[in-house]
């Protein structure tokens, strides 16, 4: 006869960065009997998964799931809504084209779209035609997050969101507050190990030990407690990702705008974030550059550049404690991709929560599951540098089997194979590839073509317009909601 | 508008569901890329037992443009809700393995950890009372499933069917696809003598069939992938040591017709009971180490219910696939390519998986690149070994000691990936997550449970809530499903409320 295993009494999360307090409210409201405390500790600069205010859809259900309402988001974290990146450069200067979310275009069908849309050669400069919704939606500055009703023109519009950070944590911090975590501003002293790998306590300046049955790492990329721990070893991405330092700058007015845009320069990849509360650009650096190439790279005053190294924990959860975040793997925070697999894990934490005490199995399941997300993100980061251009700028970066398949496959049948635990849907990861300039082929189901491609292409334009008539302007939502 | 290559000439050897299967769909979906000509020869007989199938047939028989009801009409085909298991685990026991899901996930938390500790509190009914399609099928009712997300939607359905007549549908259905259909026997295969690539296949009557591409559906003969290259043999019969079958259709003996198949464990094997529409299937799988073929047919005969049409026909089969499926320009389907018993009906499905990967990763333009055969040799791998760790703990998962056979199985080692999820199961109640292949955390959970595998802890958050309001919510539940399935027209009455899915008594 099965039975249930014992609740845990207490629960530790290191580090009280956006990270942490929401580890702790996705905790305290999975176990509301059990004691959750937050620890407070310097902010980590290279804490890439929670100090830019942005993640990838999936985050939008998981604040869902722990009651942090997307409304409120908007009214009191500045959030906004990307429903595409757009990405320049990628197959040479005049190179540009979006990268949107969401399942409904299948890749059989964007071959057809490029076919019959696309109106010319593969590597056309400008002007690619519009083949999501939201890519659509995001040209003519329309859109209203879907209220929910199947049948809405918008209903199959997936989106990102972005919002100001320290006014997310402090969203956060409200509901952790409501729902009884305790926050402790005291010092960390010294780790007490106890007698099975793991941790006992925390001994605290002035206040004893602080016990617990699990304690989950937050504390950004020095991973205080899970590097301490017997085992710790980390694997290295270096040979994946060129990247070794992050340069940003804030800059110039907020913006309301339905895209974000990647651009390719000479010194990498750099990101625009368009905020409501400013613009933040993000440059990924393989190492020192001249300032001036920096700041023309860069096109803002650079305010802080935080090196990193690429790579993740080879096992994020030893003994009781759980690295999420920059603590279990570190990726530039490119697009989102940084805090959309932190949430993805602290998603799989609370899928095989354990007791009090962790059973082996279970924590074998976790880090397999974790580290296959891990790989699959460091997959589609590497995607950037697998561009036309990103090639010839970092030759020799090797990639990982999966994305050795699927550049392959894309390139040559235009497939993007499955993989387990991936961040992105097939279409999503197959529209990025796109969106970068890789070259694609075609299947054979598209070169087959049963006469349907018009068909299709008509039924979009239908959907397209449906979409479009049923939003609103996007400035003109945002005034009503911040109004209502 | 892109180039289209000159058409590549696929040729199918073997005209059994597996053939058939291959060359309408390539025909179908390839269209313009290729030819297809299947050679089969009437003197061979086709194997045939797959009798019951699997949810993905639908989307199969949808695809290639077969109307649902045509298709039932020519096969004889009933409705399936899912498998009844019985004395696996145990002589006397029971459960069935569905094609829908136990109730609902709380607070992040799966269904049977609830159910698991209202179990322990003595709360709970069967696990099966919280399934709609469990609840459907023991009362012998069917329905068609919703889309709306409602209790209604929490099931899908396959169909059993006479498999023997599959391919004789399929193949007037690939005339009209304009399959060329060749008669002849096979007796020479002939191959580039540098590349070593089958380029022509000789018959009997002296005509050549050349071709671009070999789909290779010979049956356990596997004759070009298995004896012409030569394709290593990966043996299970370790594991999964049935190696015949001794089947008897007989007539019904009910006037309902049940909406599922029965898998019935025997002391060295199993029997099937597969309802159709005129007549019932039955057969003895078994391990030809622990009883011999006259032994079984004399068990079999014993064993049905109904009066037997024929004598008992002994088939011959081992548990494995080959090491790849597809070698040089040589892919096979169905049984060249690998054999799992019938127990979960996975063998249409396989074909079907097969062909599916084969039509992703098409050669295109003509020449086989290594890495789409590659890539197909992985997915296929995949597929084989996950139904072959499910197929595994259905014997394993057993106390019983009864017979030489279930002694065998239940003390064997079993491999690696499969010891992996049954400890993850019996340390923490939690299902090993993968959303490729087939059979996901409720097929898992029906067959544990079912065979008496129970874990040993379940989630502490099952503590949270009061139990007997988790107990009230529960009998909600059963007692939505009791009125939907009261609701449901019986198996034959909706089978025979449309007269064009009916077969014409012979």
């Amino acid at each position: 006869m099965s039975e249930p295993r014992e609740l845990p009494q207490r629960i530790v999360v290191f580090g009280d960065g956006p990270l942490g307090v929401l580890a702790a409210v996705a905790l305290r409201r999975a176990l509301p009997r059990t004691e959750v405390v937050v620890i407070a500790i310097p902010p980590d600069p290279a804490a890439f998964a929670e100090r830019f205010g942005t993640a990838l859809p999936f985050t939008n259900r998981f604040h869902d799931r722990l009651g942090i309402e997307e409304e409120d988001l908007v009214r009191q974290a500045g959030a906004s809504h990307r429903l595409v990146t757009r990405y320049f450069g990628g197959n040479g200067p005049a190179w540009q084209r979006a990268a949107g979310y969401g399942a409904a275009i299948d890749p059989a069908m964007k071959t057809a779209f490029a076919r019959e849309w696309g109106g010319g050669p593969r590597n056309a400069e400008t002007g690619a035609p519009p083949r999501s919704l939201g890519e659509v939606l995001a040209a003519a500055g329309r859109f209203a997050p879907p209220s929910g009703e199947a049948d809405s023109p918008l209903a199959e519009v997936d989106y990102a969101l972005r919002w100001n950070v320290p006014a997310y944590r402090a969203h956060l911090i409200g509901i952790a507050e409501t729902l009884g975590v305790q926050h402790e501003r005291r010092a960390v002293l010294s780790v007490v190990p106890d007698s099975d790998g793991g941790i006992a306590a925390l001994a605290i300046d002035g206040g004893g030990e602080l016990a617990a049955d699990l304690f989950i790492d937050c504390s950004g990329s020095g991973a205080m407690l899970l590097s301490k721990m017997p085992g710790a070893r980390w694997v290295d991405w270096g040979g994946q990702i060129p990247s070794r330092a992050v340069l940003m700058g804030l800059s110039g007015e907020g913006i309301l705008a339905l895209e974000d845009r990647a651009t390719w320069t000479p010194l990498g990849w750099r990101w625009e974030l368009g905020g409501r509360d400013g613009r933040l650009a993000v440059l990924a650096l393989a190492g020192e550059a001249d300032g001036a190439a920096m700041r023309a790279a860069l096109g803002a005053e650079p305010s802080a550049l935080v090196p990193f190294a690429p790579g993740r924990a080879e096992a994020p959860w030893l003994g009781n404690v759980v690295a999420l975040g920059d603590a279990a793997a570190q990726l530039e925070p490119l697009g989102g991709i940084a805090q959309d697999l932190a949430h993805r894990q602290l998603a799989l934490l609370l899928e095989l929560l354990p007791g009090r005490t962790v059973d082996p199995a279970e924590r074998a399941e976790f880090n397999r599951r974790a580290s296959m997300m891990a790989d699959r993100a460091c997959d589609w980061l590497a995607a950037h540098y697998a561009a036309p251009v990103a090639v010839a700028r970092f030759p020799g970066l090797v990639c990982s089997a999966e994305l050795d398949r699927t550049l392959d496959q894309f390139g040559r049948r235009g497939r993007v194979p499955f993989s387990e635990d991936a961040p992105m849907l097939v279409q999503e990861f197959g529209a990025l590839l796109q969106a970068l300039g890789r070259p694609q082929g075609e299947g054979p189901l598209a070169l087959a073509g049963d006469g349907s491609d018009e068909h299709l292409a008509r039924a979009f334009e239908a959907r397209a317009a449906a979409a479009v008539n049923a939003a609103p302007p996007y400035g003109e939502w945002m005034r009503q909601t911040m109004a209502g | 508008m892109s180039e289209r290559p000159s058409p590549l000439r696929v040729v199918v050897l073997g005209g059994g569901t597996a053939g058939w299967m291959s060359a309408c769909a390539l025909a179908k979906l390839l269209g313009p890329l290729v030819t297809v000509t299947l050679v089969e020869s009437e003197d061979i007989g086709i194997v045939g037992v797959g009798e019951a199938t699997l949810p993905h047939i639908r989307g199969f028989v949808e695809r290639l443009g077969i109307d649902e009801a045509a298709f039932m009409q020519a096969t004889h085909a009933t409705y399936k809700l899912g498998i009844d298991f019985q004395d696996f685990g145990r002589i006397g026991e029971s459960y069935v393995h569905p094609f829908g899901t136990f109730g609902e996930e709380v607070a992040g938390v799966p269904f049977h950890h609830y159910w698991l500790e209202l179990q322990r509190l003595g709360l709970a009914e069967p696990i099966g009372h919280y399934s709609l399609a469990v609840t459907a099928a023991l009362a012998g009712k069917f329905r068609p499933p919703t889309t709306d997300g409602t209790l209604n939607s929490t099931y899908g359905y396959a169909y059993q069917f006479d498999a023997t007549l599959f391919g004789p549908f399929l193949r007037e259905h690939g005339k009209t696809l304009g399959v060329d259909r060749i008669e002849g026997k096979v007796v020479e295969v002939r191959q580039d003598p540098e590349s070593g690539d089958v380029t022509a296949l000789e018959l009997e009557s002296g005509q050549e069939i050349a071709g671009d591409l070999f789909v290779d559906c010979s049956g356990f003969r596997s004759l070009l992938l298995g004896t012409t290259l030569g394709e290593e043999w990966e043996d299970w019969s370790g594991w999964l040591p049935c190696d015949r079958a001794a089947a008897l259709p007989c007539s019904h003996v009910s006037e309902e017709i049940t909406p599922f198949t029965a898998a019935i464990a025997m002391p060295a094997g199993w029997r099937w009971r597969i309802p159709l529409q005129h007549r019932m299937g039955n057969g003895y799988v078994f391990a030809s180490q622990f009883l011999s073929e006259d032994e079984a047919c004399a068990a079999i005969v014993g064993a049905v219910d109904g009066k037997p049409l024929a004598d008992p026909r002994v088939l011959r089969f081992r548990a494995g696939r080959r090491k790849a499926s597809w070698q040089k320009n040589v892919i096979a389907v169905g049984l060249s390519s690998g054999f799992l018993e019938p127990l979960e009906s996975t063998s249409i499905y396989l074909s079907q998986m097969a062909i599916t990967y084969l039509i992703e990763l098409f050669p295109i333009g003509g020449p086989i690149d290594p890495r789409d055969r590659d890539e197909f040799n992985r997915l296929v791998d995949m597929e084989y070994d996950r139904v072959r760790d499910f197929l595994i703990l259905h014997f394993h998962a057993t106390t019983r000691d009864d017979s030489e056979f279930w002694n065998h199985v239940r003390t064997m080692a079993v491999p690696d990936t499969l010891a992996e999820k049954m400890a993850l199961w019996r340390e923490a109640g939690r299902v090993e997550k993968y959303s490729d292949g087939l059979f996901y955390d409720a097929s898992w959970i029906a067959v544990y449970l079912g065979q008496g595998v129970w874990p040993e802890r379940h989630d502490a958050r099952v503590r949270l809530p009061d139990p007997e309001q988790v107990a009230r919510a529960m009998a909600a539940l059963r007692n939505a499903i009791v009125a939907e399935v009261g609701a449901m027209p019986g198996h034959r009455e909706f089978l025979t409320a449309n007269e064009r899915r009916l077969a014409m008594q012979s």
